[in-house]
């Protein structure tokens, strides 16, 4: 392994690391500078509902896509949201697996399965690309940065199923795009909107608190 | 201070939208991924296809990109990046305003179905009461706010006019149940058990309502009053996002509430005045609430529950759906109560899909029924709902809620619908089984109940025109017709009758120019006139003009037993 490979899998990742994470903890306590609005009303509803049932729902919901009609009526794009979601996870996992865990990286199971992760993530990217392009709703919703974001993280799939072989005879070209790709995404991260899943537990905690306090969440659908 | 290249208005905005932002404000500000999902949960999404600005994400932008340009990094730093954008001028308020008003009833449908649970409609709200703070809002919000602020209710009731309606109802009462002082409607009584606080609608338009509620408050032998002040539990606050009148209305009504040492404070069926007093109330206007609110759908579902009342649902025989207010259901968990009520006083209930807290919004919420600049949008976003409702193939559509009486009535109006809207007072106070000894007084005895009046139908549709008639014949009085402006100055001139029935909407001269010329007529201007409108968001016009307001209102389609009291009541008949 080259001295500039071993840097890009080390030294850069626990700078942007500590980077993202110093800005995180900047951007937490500016959100946290805002006073949280007191709830003064007695609770409305089902007494089966509360506001921990509320936050739990709320934050669960995600993961239940028969509980809100938007995933529920589109089971496709609820698909390609886990799809695209775990390919995060396993590309995230695959930069420090590959400098912490070398013995599983080496291992053929693990390169099948990070390359059906982030191969199929890719796909998905492409088709989130297209909508996004193609679809004058989302079009007319989309910022510079959600293309870019979405972009980044579209190529950075591709590189990730390329670098999961992790084979180093060929060169380093691929692993060292990886790895540089992961750092300017992390660095990147706190700046743009994939820093969504930051704000994900406060936003879905209010909500839900909110909407258990009177009686909405857990929702109730009827027959 | 103006800055130089920005207006004084547009530097309040920004200024004021630093001191409104709360954490949950902002996580919805900070929160949205752009994904789309919320697009086709709109109503006015699906009725205007192809037109991306009424998208959610679309109009939580307006405001968003304000946010971003003043008051988060990204924004402030690399704005074209972010779409991050300032307001300089008046006139992008104004475009602003024809968003968040126009193209939004805060029904909270799309805040449900986000997956970041960004709540739109309360962001929508807020930027609301900051284009208020500086006067800039449609002119039927600043009318209604004005009245509440200064009269003490969105309808400008004055306190004699409301007065005087509890006692019309209450001689309605006592000439339903003979003989019985228990059918009194109780004025500011001192530690009653119950203190009902209604919409001024139902005084303005729709005084049935407060007599079936008293006959089921009387039949279920209930200590109640109702509050001579303070008795508006509507709440316009709820629509213009100005929280300092949202506190002075809830303030209002629950100190008159402690004043005569109230026990329990029950709402009449309004989903906005139910969410603003029992919800929202209590926080804007900083106040611990020392008693107990309830909806009055829930104080008839245990009256049914306990006994003190006794229903007989075969009287309600016709097939009936019920609408979930968005602000009950999605706001306020209020959606099974409804359904468990109306099992027991009709036979035929039909579901509406979707429906509780996934139900479309009537298109009447947020304040819409009265923002006539945006009737277009609103009727035509209705569809969505229209459609909804002749899936069910009901004859009757419930619902809890003023605004949605107001809203559905319109839009099965406007989308030729054969179906009524009814609440669920007025259904329990038909099937309520009354004590042998309270008798109704027989049809009969109701003939030539206007004998001897003289009354001028004005409608330009014929078929109300012949129906008035033969209802106002058949009592007894001697009709004339007009079909439209014109005709109806000359006739009033000619026949000089005791009462008018005035349409509003009229080609030519419509009916508040009508009302006006009569009312500045020398000869004409003591006619009473009682306004009947299909369009109740006409009736602003009415009472903008510079003349004395008219005697009665009624909201069309009318039925002949409103239609007779209501003419008697004008007459000073009842």
């Amino acid at each position: 392994m080259s001295e500039s490979l071993h840097f890009a899998e080390h030294t850069l990742q626990e700078m942007a690391l500590v980077f993202m994470g110093i800005v995180y903890i900047l951007r937490v306590r500016w959100f946290l500078s805002f006073k949280a609005g007191k709830e003064r009303q007695a609770a409305t509803g089902s007494s089966n509902t509360t506001p921990k049932k509320g936050i739990l729902y709320s934050w669960v919901n995600i993961a239940m896509p028969w509980a809100m009609e938007s995933t529920r009526s589109k089971p496709f794009m609820y698909i390609q949201f886990i799809i695209f979601h775990l390919g995060v996870v396993a590309a995230i996992g695959h930069s420090f697996i590959v400098p912490y865990a070398k013995g599983l990286a080496a291992s053929a199971n693990y390169v099948l399965i990070l390359q059906i992760f982030t191969g199929a993530a890719f796909l998905v990217g492409v088709l989130r690309l297209i909508r996004r392009f193609g679809d004058k709703y989302m079009r007319a919703i989309s910022t510079p940065d959600d293309y870019f974001s979405l972009i980044l993280l579209t190529v950075w799939f591709f590189c990730a199923f390329l670098a999961a072989p992790h084979n180093l005879v060929d060169g380093e070209t691929v692993e060292l795009t990886f790895f540089w790709m992961t750092a300017f995404f992390l660095i990147y991260v706190p700046f743009s909107k994939i820093s969504h899943y930051l704000y994900y537990p406060f936003t879905r905690f209010y909500f839900g608190k909110s909407m258990g306090h009177r009686g909405v969440y857990p929702m109730q659908r009827g027959k | 201070m103006a800055t130089k290249d920005r207006s004084y208005k547009a530097e309040k905005v920004i200024e004021r939208l630093g001191k409104k932002l709360n954490r949950q404000v902002v996580g919805s500000l900070v929160g949205c991924v752009h994904c789309g999902m919320c697009t086709e949960a709109c109503h006015y999404v699906l009725a205007n296809p192809g037109d991306p600005t009424f998208a959610p994400a679309y109009k939580g932008d307006q405001l968003r990109k304000l946010f971003k340009r003043h008051y988060d990094w990204t924004g402030r730093v690399f704005p074209w990046w972010v779409k991050a954008k300032s307001v300089h001028t008046d006139e992008e308020l104004e475009e602003l305003k024809d968003i968040i008003f126009g193209k939004c009833t805060n029904c909270r449908r799309c805040s449900i179905n986000c997956p970041m649970g960004v709540d739109l409609a309360t962001f929508n709200r807020m930027a609301r009461g900051l284009l208020v703070s500086v006067g800039i809002m449609p002119e039927g919000v600043a009318v209604v706010s004005k009245d509440q602020w200064e009269i003490g209710n969105q309808m400008g009731v004055l306190k004699e006019d409301y007065l005087e309606t509890l006692e019309w109802m209450e001689e309605e009462l006592q000439s339903e149940f003979e003989d019985d002082p228990s059918m009194t409607i109780p004025v500011d009584k001192e530690d009653a058990d119950v203190v009902y606080s209604i919409n001024p609608r139902e005084v303005k338009y729709d005084p049935r309502t407060i007599a079936d509620a008293a006959k089921i408050f009387n039949l279920a032998g209930e200590n109640w009053t109702m509050p001579s002040e303070g008795w508006d539990m509507t709440n316009f606050g709820l629509f213009s996002g100005d929280d300092d009148l949202g506190g002075s209305v809830a303030r209002r009504l629950y100190e008159k509430v402690i004043d005569l040492r109230g026990k329990k404070l029950v709402i009449s069926e309004c989903g906005h005045g139910y969410r603003s007093t029992r919800c929202e109330g209590p926080n804007w206007g900083q106040m611990d609430v020392p008693f107990v609110m309830e909806s009055s759908v829930i104080t008839m579902l245990n009256y049914i529950k306990e006994g003190r009342i006794k229903v007989d649902k075969t009287v309600n025989n016709e097939s009936v759906t019920f609408h979930d207010s968005c602000n009950n259901a999605r706001s306020c968990g209020l959606f099974e109560e409804p359904r468990e009520l109306l099992n027991l006083v009709v036979t035929d209930f039909r579901e509406m899909y979707p429906n509780r807290s996934e139900n479309y919004c009537c298109t009447g919420g947020g304040g819409a029924m009265s923002m006539s600049e945006y009737t277009p949008h609103r009727l035509k976003s209705g569809k969505v709902k229209a459609e909804q409702l002749k899936a069910t193939g009901a004859k009757y559509v419930v619902t809890s809620c003023h605004n949605c009486v107001d809203g559905l009535t319109d839009l099965i109006r406007h989308y030729k619908l054969d179906m009524k809207v009814t609440q669920l007072v007025n259904l329990v106070s038909e099937a309520l089984v009354l004590p042998e000894k309270k008798v109704t007084i027989p049809e009969a005895a109701e003939a030539g109940l206007l004998a001897g009046k003289k009354i001028l139908v004005v409608d330009d549709e014929p078929d109300i025109r012949i129906f008035f008639t033969s209802v106002f014949e058949d009592n007894g009085a001697t009709v004339f017709e007009a079909a439209d402006g014109d005709e109806a100055i000359e006739m009033a001139r000619k026949e000089k009758p005791d009462l008018i029935t005035l349409d509003l909407n009229m080609p030519g001269k419509d009916g508040g120019q009508v009302f006006e010329f009569l009312r500045k007529d020398d000869e004409l201007s003591e006619v009473p006139v009682c306004i009947v409108t299909g369009r109740p968001e006409l009736r602003r016009l009415i009472y903008d003009r510079p003349v004395r307001p008219p005697e009665g209102y009624l909201d069309k389609p009318v039925d002949e037993e409103t239609l007779i009291r209501n003419s008697r009541k004008i007459l000073e008949l009842a």
